[in-house]
């Protein structure tokens, strides 16, 4: 085998990896939604070229550093493929700062009851009176991220770009006094309504859940 | 335990998946310079001034909307082609602050303050030019890797380089060991498509590896590390520049998305620390460590990293007191 061959070989093999993690869902899980078409764009290339590649008869023999260079390529696209991501969105949240970001104004504004947790916590950042929200109703999904502060949170986590640079924005919420906290990361789907409780600011929105149901990790779980 | 591996291997693969398209067009880029332009004459032919080489090679970054991870190849190609070693570097280090992509997302990031959109672009042409001054003191042998040096040398006119140190002839190259396999030699004629194929693929491949290195790396220590010790170890104004250069360091992400990154803490830190934060990262990151090892020895490496720490904390202080 021809050292071009072998290098082809390594370059088809990135294009599986980046094209199966288009088409598996992990991409979902890992990076901002924009980028998604690149990642396939990528693959598709590499695969093409790859196929360029390896159609030269020409070329000199594979040395041992031509071996060493595929089997590393190779052993890590593998991994890659046959080795999914599963993080724990609640440990990631736990090393990081919430998001700060606030916006001075919304440009619109959902009903209450299809809000999303997201857009709870960007319409509080913007709303100065608690009060106002007190008995709306409120209808969202999240992870339970755990509190050194008090009780957990229900949370999600924006992303700019991968999950490396994610940040958490979470909600306070009244856990029915009857039963334990929910474990961490576990996912649930909060239906109720906007409280007020006394928090460690002042007056803070809490929420008061009626009916609280275990759900699935959503195939999109990040928000941006 | 497992937990934290879990979510370092994400970390990862976020990382990995994310910079492996930019990498791409880096490399494509380059296969495309090598051959449209396979004895570089046009690169030779760039200004070699002290302070006109870093701007011209800066101004190149408007040519190349990728982030830090695409400018390797490309610098790579133009050092390997003959540039002026400032043009390269001025390159290298600025380009992935000066294009469209990155200006773009900084101010839709920060549309409500004009300064940064202003400070950036400025701050990595001062980062960059400050460099490439510093670089130009060690000689070439001292800097670049042996072979990128050794295809340089092919390349670059006989009136500047003498067959002793173009290695080449009589005296004979060394075998190379990279992406030089088959060197290109001081030939104006055009490769053939396969050969540039064949050239490229196993620079990506290279290239690639180097990358999984830096994500690999960048994803421990921040799966290790909690990022709030990070931004709460500088509360003054010289501490939270700092804690924001060190948190480019760990966090790695690219630059055409670091702004919206920065967003994030914006609040939380002073004008200095959030512009260091944005010129640093670009320039060295645990991410970038092994791709720049591919083109710079150790000690420049070494003097690159210092050089660019010391420039950005006097430009962030400077910002802290001129926005006070």
């Amino acid at each position: 085998m021809t050292a071009t061959q072998l290098q082809g070989l390594s370059l088809a093999l990135w294009g599986v990896m980046l094209l199966r993690a288009s088409g598996d869902g992990r991409l979902e899980l890992l990076l901002r939604g924009v980028f998604h078409p690149l990642v396939g764009a990528a693959g598709v290339v590499l695969l093409g070229w790859a196929a360029l590649v390896l159609m030269t008869r020409r070329g000199l023999p594979a040395r041992l550093q031509d071996w060493r260079l595929a089997l590393a390529s190779g052993l890590i696209a593998l991994l890659l493929i046959g080795l999914p991501p599963n993080p724990s969105f609640a440990d990631l949240a736990q090393r990081r700062p919430s998001d700060d970001t606030s916006e001075s104004e919304l440009a619109f504004v959902l009903p209450p009851a299809q809000r999303s947790l997201t857009d709870w916590v960007r319409l509080l950042r913007t709303q100065s009176d608690p009060r106002l929200s007190v008995g709306e109703p409120v209808r969202i999904s999240g992870f339970v991220l755990p509190s050194s502060e008090g009780p957990p949170q229900l949370a999600r986590l924006l992303v700019r770009c991968c999950l490396a640079d994610a940040t958490p924005v979470g909600l306070p919420v009244r856990w029915p006094a009857s039963q334990p906290w929910p474990k961490a990361d576990q996912w649930l789907q909060i239906s109720g309504t906007m409280g007020l409780q006394h928090g460690p600011q002042g007056e803070e929105l809490v929420v008061v859940p009626q009916r609280i149901t275990p759900i699935p990790r959503p195939r999109r779980p990040l928000e941006p | 335990m497992l937990i934290k591996l879990n979510t370092a291997w994400a970390l990862f693969q976020g990382l990995l998946i994310e910079s492996l398209p930019f990498l791409l067009i880096g490399v494509l880029i380059s296969a495309l310079a090598r051959w449209l332009a396979p004895d570089g004459r046009w690169l030779q032919r760039l200004p070699d001034h002290p302070l006109l080489g870093p701007l011209s090679g800066a101004a190149l970054g408007f040519a190349l909307p990728a982030c830090e991870c695409g400018n390797v190849p490309v610098a790579r190609r133009l050092l390997v082609g003959g540039a002026p070693l400032g043009t390269a570097l001025g390159f290298l280090f600025a380009a992935p602050v000066l294009n469209p992509i990155v200006i773009a997302s900084t101010w839709a990031a920060f549309p409500d303050q004009p300064w940064l959109l202003l400070c950036r672009p400025l701050g990595a042409i001062v980062v960059a030019l400050a460099l490439s001054l510093l670089l130009a003191l060690l000689p070439e042998a001292q800097l670049l890797q042996a072979d990128v040096l050794a295809e340089r040398r092919l390349n670059q006119p006989l009136s500047s380089v003498s067959l002793l140190e173009r290695r080449s002839g009589l005296i004979g190259i060394e075998t190379p060991t990279a992406t030089s396999r088959q060197p290109s030699g001081p030939t104006s004629a055009r490769p053939s498509l396969q050969e540039v194929l064949s050239h490229g693929s196993r620079e990506f491949v290279e290239l690639a590896l180097l990358l999984v290195a830096g994500c690999l790396l960048a994803a421990l220590v921040q799966t290790l590390l909690p990022r709030q010790w990070l931004l709460e170890l500088g509360s003054g104004p010289t501490g939270s520049i700092l804690a924001l250069m060190l948190l480019s360091l760990v966090i790695s992400v690219c630059s055409s998305v670091d702004a919206f990154l920065a967003l994030s803490f914006a609040a939380q830190v002073t004008p200095g620390a959030l512009l260091a934060f944005l010129l640093l990262g670009p320039v060295i990151d645990l991410k970038l460590a092994g791709l720049l090892g591919l083109l710079l020895r150790p000690r420049g490496l070494v003097l690159a990293t210092a050089g660019a720490g010391v420039s950005v904390l006097l430009i962030g202080q400077w910002i802290n007191l001129w926005r006070r």
